[in-house]
């Protein structure tokens, strides 16, 4: 199982970055960030670049700050240094959360955050945090940047908004207050997720304010499940609520089937985990105050 | 059945005797080179200027190879050759092959004609590299034309289905039923018949590292030599041979490190045989190492894969009567071990319980899928699953208590012959169970199951499960099922040179004998350290390949530390017996007055008039006039070891004889909770109970229980080859087929108790396969036991999360 | 890997430290960094598993980061200190881990230890007192298909305990 030969190159900017992704825009060109997703795939030959722009040495892509509201991750920022970070942990606890159920150590030392969205596996953890958190990640191009909605991020199993010459350099959280939980159901630990929730709710005195759900393993991509948070805007914040919430959003979803889970499994196993994850989300808004 | 003796056993050994070095733990003697990287496995053997193959694997499960277009391939970077199914076919004759009719189920190295499952090979390339080779498998065009597949074995033996093998006529490998003791006769009797239909799919070995070979022909001799981590036995080399079309004698296999085995690298032919034929071709040395997909998909050595439907015929106060069993064996495209692994079976099949009559019939069925070989337990562990859920549910059925049921009908004197004529040679099946009991904590756990469930709503369950695990197989067990076999072999040998050189230093010589993280080495230094009071770390231990080696069968059926046992006390009685005359007339007293005594033969009554065995070694390598004309100068001993206790099955086969008499036994209970939500079982608590006669070192076997353990936890929970109903093969990488990681292990507490065999040196019996043999059973009795108060019942492994929402919405009891 | 074949492929310079030599070599984009140190260096200690990524048989270390060396390319360890289980013993002395795993036999056919062996000496830098459960959460990213972990959790706790002794002798 060894990698297809390409040409390679590692840059040391930006730019540089970016236009060796135009001008070998014809050679099947990718970027390569920790490789923890892109490599297995070469090493399996079901991903064959012609070109592949290491962006390791490009400065400028690491990184977390805050801007007002809105904490700010460079694309390039390794997972395990989102994991020990303590302003991930205060700002954007569900993040930290997440990041815990990505494999395991070794591979989150290499992956990255921007390398995982680009990826956009249906599976994954990050794409669902980004779409509960209503993040707006950051393309560069030729022709400068531009930010995208999570929500308008991913289009499809592995396909992102990305243009064949943009590359991700910033994902920009907002803060919640209040209560978060990503819970997910894997068969081996640490292994992909069957399916897999991110939560934030906060709560006005008993009732349950803002919140917001995402849901990976139900459908081609991770999803927000708005259905369930009508029920839940507003509501009390007890366990009637969440179940009820959690049906609601499984209603008309037809998730595909595979060798670990059918359809009819996926549905149920995404009402427990999404009753869990508003459960432990609002329980941990309400010892927050 | 009889407790009496009968003919054919061995000698009734005394085993007073106090041991000094078998007992004790001690540390392996293997493992510093392991430690320091310099393990000397197949990959780390690599010279330079060696060749690599790759294999081009089939992507269809069922195909006709109309053509394959190999010119743009040949001439890619770096390639020195690339050879077809068709051209492969004549460089090499079938494949090695023990099964019913291979002349009509026919091996090769490379698909033909017509490719039969999803990763079987079709060419393979050779270049300077594995990243070269892999470039010019793209290269390889292949028209197939695509044929139904057949992938379910019930209906693979309906009429009509697709033929895996046209030459055969039919997907039925192998049918018979065989019926020991008075099947009618006890089931007219009993007062009610449990039936159940069960099914165990194939999981397999996946040790860690792939299968490899390193081949080297040598057109100067005409000698192939092969470096290898599998093992091919000494005795059957001309199988070998005769599929690379040279004499036996010119063809060297030597075995070398292998990093897991689990039975999965017995006799695994094919990678060695495809790196010599490349070999040959290139005039070069071609080393073929599989990658994971190739291991996954296209190693030859799937596991058990059953259906079953079975009749248990009780009293209603717990007394088994019989059994009837009727088994069909999902055998996959090939059948190179027969129904082997049904003899596993019919050697314990009746478990440890007085039932006197079996009616076995089985089938084994071709489909599309890659073939069975060995996995842990041999086809034993599936019985053993089967035999104790059938137990479970007449204990549910007829209102009784599970363990008091066991227990009702343990067998207690021994030997005991079973009804299919294998022995049970010593056990204690009564202590086993109260110390693992004991052991489990089992009144706390049943009080906090009940607590659990009536204050928390919590699904705890608890399995006893009560079985088998044979050790040292005979060479009968594959081919009793034949009234008229081909080739009735009846040998199963495993030798040990021991030298002992000037300096007092031995040095044993294994022969086709594999490391596969059992432990030989150990093994065979502790033995010798027992037998010669030296350390076992002075102890060198090497192996020896299979051309000029002495007859050997190497690892299998637990058979190891039993057989180098006997090799070894063979080898050393014969040095002792001659160290002893040599020490005599050194000392000018008779050899019956001499004795054996730390480390050397003293004179009886005067131990000071001593001669240590360095001092008798130097004396008779280096001075030969000292010693009389007739005994020659040096000091070894070779022992070929035969199978102790082997009889033969009688004409009609209605008695198998005895095949597998060096019986251990073993108590698992497992405490589980299921997630009645979600399908997750995890443990709460384990502990194992195992006898396996005298053990030589604790630790070691300690390990291999936890080990198999694990193994069986992947059985019975996440495992599985998974074939669509096309014939794809889903689970082709680690991403789906999952291996337990220590998450999904809990701590397994163990128990040792040791009822020594009257018959082996020491009283030792295999026990490397128990783990294994014992889990799947004990963790499907928990999940059962979990789930009995909602009407559900699994029958199915793995007990996937699917399978067990399934069967809580059949039940209507979904969360 | 450069013949003289005129499609011969291009290669970088990478410079890399391993257990504590440096090293200049050119290498092809494509390379594992397990083939790298495998073959290239002579280092066969590190093994491969599943080339995906997934069993953690070829985990070393990078600038004291436990990484899956067959899903990273050589390249990407340009300029970076690698410590794989060749490292572990000095002047003959073997490492307290691997001492340990022979006291404790943690391991049977010993294809996983050098990963193993690795990915423990990052477990006890990050926290030299853990507990057994603590083991075991850290260890799951290392599949052993003989010892079922037992033994290795065992071993890693004893190697701990006299890592930290010697570290309070030494302080």
């Amino acid at each position: 199982m060894k990698p297809p030969p390409f040409s390679y190159a590692a840059p040391t900017t930006l730019d540089e970055a970016i236009g060796l992704l135009t001008e070998h825009s014809d050679a099947e060109p990718r970027v390569l960030a920790g490789g923890q997703s892109l490599i297995p795939l070469m090493n399996f030959r079901l991903a064959k670049p012609g070109y592949l722009i290491d962006l390791r040495n490009v400065t400028g892509l690491t990184g977390i700050r805050h801007e007002g509201h809105v904490l700010i991750i460079g694309a390039m920022t390794r997972m395990s240094e989102l994991e020990r970070s303590d302003e991930v942990a205060m700002a954007a606890p569900l993040l930290a959360e997440a990041v815990g159920f990505i494999a395991h150590t070794p591979v989150r030392n290499r992956g990255t955050i921007g390398g995982s969205l680009a990826h956009a596996d249906p599976a994954a953890e990050l794409p669902a945090v980004t779409l509960a958190s209503d993040a707006e990640l950051v393309a560069a191009g030729p022709t400068g940047s531009r930010q995208i909605r999570a929500a308008e991020f991913f289009t499809g199993p592995f396909g992102t908004a990305l243009a064949p010459d943009e590359i991700l350099t910033e994902i920009r959280l907002p803060l919640w207050h209040g209560g978060h939980a990503f819970v997910e159901f894997s068969r081996i630990h640490a292994n992909f997720a069957v399916v897999g929730v991110a939560a934030l709710a906060e709560l006005n005195g008993d009732r349950i304010g803002r919140v917001a759900l995402a849901v990976t393993g139900v459908a081609p991509t991770a999803i927000r499940a708005t259905a369930a948070e009508h029920v839940l805007a507003g509501a009390s914040a007890d366990a009637t609520t969440a179940a009820e919430a959690a049906q609601a959003a499984v209603e008309g979803l037809s998730p595909a089937a595979d060798l670990h889970a059918s359809a009819e499994t996926r549905l149920a196993l995404a009402r427990t985990y999404l009753r869990r994850g508003i459960e432990l989300a609002t329980s941990r808004a309400r010892n927050e105050r | 059945m009889t407790t009496a003796s009968r003919p054919g056993a061995p000698p009734v050994r005394d085993h007073s005797a106090k041991r000094r070095w078998v007992g004790q733990s001690i540390r392996r003697v293997e493992d510093p080179k392991f430690l320091l990287g310099r393990g000397g496995y197949i990959a780390d053997r690599i010279t330079p200027g060696t060749l690599h193959a790759a294999v081009l694997r089939s992507p269809h499960p069922h195909a006709r190879i109309l053509r394959i277009e190999v010119a743009q391939a040949l001439a890619a970077p770096g390639v020195r050759a690339v050879i077809t199914g068709l051209q492969a076919a004549e460089l090499c004759d079938p494949m090695p092959d023990f099964g019913p009719d291979p002349a009509r189920h026919t091996w090769r190295c490379l698909a033909v004609d017509k490719v039969r499952y999803v990763g079987e090979g079709v060419a393979v390339v050779v270049a300077d590299s594995r990243y070269l080779a892999e470039d010019a498998l793209e290269l390889i065009e292949v028209e197939y034309e695509a044929l139904p597949a057949v992938v379910d074995p019930e209906r693979a033996l309906a009429d009509g289905a697709p033929l895996v093998h046209e030459a055969l006529g039919s997907n039925c490998a192998y049918e018979r039923t065989f019926d020991f003791g008075e099947v009618e006769r006890d089931f007219a009797e009993a007062d009610v018949i449990i039936t159940d239909r069960l099914r165990w799919h194939r999981s397999g070995g996946q040790p860690l590292e792939t299968v490899g070979a390193i081949a080297e022909y040598d057109p100067g001799t005409g000698s192939f030599t092969i470096d290898t981590n599998t093992l091919s036995f000494t005795s059957y080399l001309f199988m070998a041979a005769n599929t690379l079309k040279v004499p036996a004698n010119k063809l060297d296999i030597r075995p070398v490190p292998a990093g897991g085995s689990f039975g999965s690298k017995l006799f695994a032919n094919k990678p060695a045989v495809i790196a010599a034929m490349c070999s040959r071709a290139t005039g070069r040395k071609v080393a073929y190492l599989e990658d994971r997909v190739d291991n996954i998909s296209n190693c030859d050595h799937h596991g058990s894969d059953r259906v079953y439907n079975v009749e248990l015929a009780m009293m209603r106060d717990g007394t088994m009567r019989g059994i009837k069993i009727d088994v069909v064996d999902d055998y996959g495209a090939y059948m190179q071990f027969g129904v082997g692994h049904h003899g596993n079976a019919l050697a314990q099949v009746v478990g440890p319980y007085t039932i006197g009559s079996v009616r076995y019939r089985v089938r084994a069925a071709l489909t599309n899928k890659n073939q069975q070989g060995a996995y842990r337990g041999f086809g034993s562990e599936v019985n053993n699953w089967m035999l104790e859920q059938m137990v479970d549910k007449a204990a549910r059925e007829l209102g009784l208590d599970p363990v008091a049921t066991r227990r009702k009908n343990f067998i207690r004197d021994f030997p005991h012959f079973i009804p299919t004529g294998n022995v049970y040679d010593s056990g204690d099946y009564d202590r086993v169970l109260d110390k693992a009991l004991e052991l489990a904590d089992y009144s706390r756990w049943r009080a906090e199951q009940k607590r659990l469930r009536e204050e928390e709503g919590r699904y705890i369950g608890i399995g006893v499960i009560c079985a088998q695990e044979r050790s040292v197989f005979s060479a009968t067990e594959f081919w009793f099922w034949f009234d008229e076999p081909g080739a009735p072999v009846t040998s199963t040998p495993e030798s040990v040179t021991l030298k002992v050189d000037a300096t007092g230093g031995i040095t044993a010589i294994l022969y086709s004998c594999a490391f596969w993280g059992n432990s030989p080495e150990t093994m065979v230094a502790q033995f010798v350290a027992e037998e010669f009071d030296c350390s076992p770390y002075d102890v060198s231990v090497v192996y020896h390949g299979s051309r000029d080696g002495l007859p050997a069968t190497g690892p299998g059926g637990s058979r190891t530390t039993v057989m180098l046992a006997g090799a070894v006390e063979g080898a050393a009685g014969k040095i002792k017996e001659k160290a002893r005359r040599a020490a005599a007339h050194l000392l000018e007293i008779a050899p019956e007055d001499m004795e054996w005594a730390d480390g050397g033969f003293r004179v009886r009554g005067d131990p000071e008039r001593r001669k240590s065995l360095a001092e008798i070694a130097i004396m008779l390598h280096l001075f030969k006039h000292s010693f009389p004309d007739d005994m020659e100068s040096g000091l070894e001993g070779s022992k070929v070891f035969d199978h102790p206790y082997t009889t033969m099955p009688s004409a009609d086969r209605k008695d198998l004889g005895v095949f597998y008499p060096f019986m251990g036994h073993a108590c698992h209970v497992p405490v589980v909770e299921v997630d009645i939500e979600t399908g997750a079982v995890t443990f709460l608590h384990y502990a194992a109970v195992h006898d396996c006669g005298t053990l030589v070192n604790p630790r070691s076997l300690a390990g291999h229980i936890v080990g198999g353990t694990a193994q069986g936890i992947g059985t019975a929970l996440y495992e599985e080859y998974v074939y669509d109903e096309d014939g794809q093969l889903l689970s082709s990488s680690y991403l789906d087929y999952l291996i337990p990681s220590a998450m999904e292990v809990p701590e397994v507490g163990i128990g040792h108790v040791e009822t020594p065999s009257p018959y082996t040196p020491h009283g030792v019996k295999g026990g490397g396969e128990g783990g294994r043999m014992m889990a799947p059973a004990a963790i499907n009795a928990a999940v059962n036991d979990a789930l009995a108060p909602l009407g559900v019942r699994l029958t199915e492994l793995p007990m996937t999360p699917e399978r067990i929402l399934s069967a809580l919405r059949a039940a209507g009891r979904a969360g | 890997m450069r013949g003289e074949n005129p499609l011969a492929p291009t290669t970088c310079t990478i410079t890399v430290t391993v257990n504590g030599q440096p090293h200049v070599a050119e290498v092809e984009p494509r390379r594992l960094l397990v083939d790298f140190l495998r073959e290239d260096l002579g280092l066969p200690g590190t093994h491969i598993g599943c080339e995906q990524g997934v069993c953690g048989t070829c985990t070393i270390l990078l600038n004291g980061a436990s990484i899956r060396s067959c899903i990273t390319l050589a390249v990407q360890a340009d300029g970076a200190e690698i410590s794989t289980v060749e490292g572990l013993a000095r002047d003959g002395e073997l490492h307290p881990l691997q001492d340990e795993f022979a006291a404790k036999q943690g391991l049977q056919c010993g294809y996983c230890t050098p990963g193993m062996l690795m990915r423990a000496c990052e477990i006890l830098a990050e926290n030299p007192d853990p507990t057994p459960a603590e083991v075991r959460s850290a260890i799951a990213s290392n599949l052993c298909r003989c010892t079922g972990y037992q033994f290795i959790i065992e071993a890693v706790i004893s190697a701990a305990a006299r890592m930290r002794a010697t570290k309070e002798v030494a302080s």
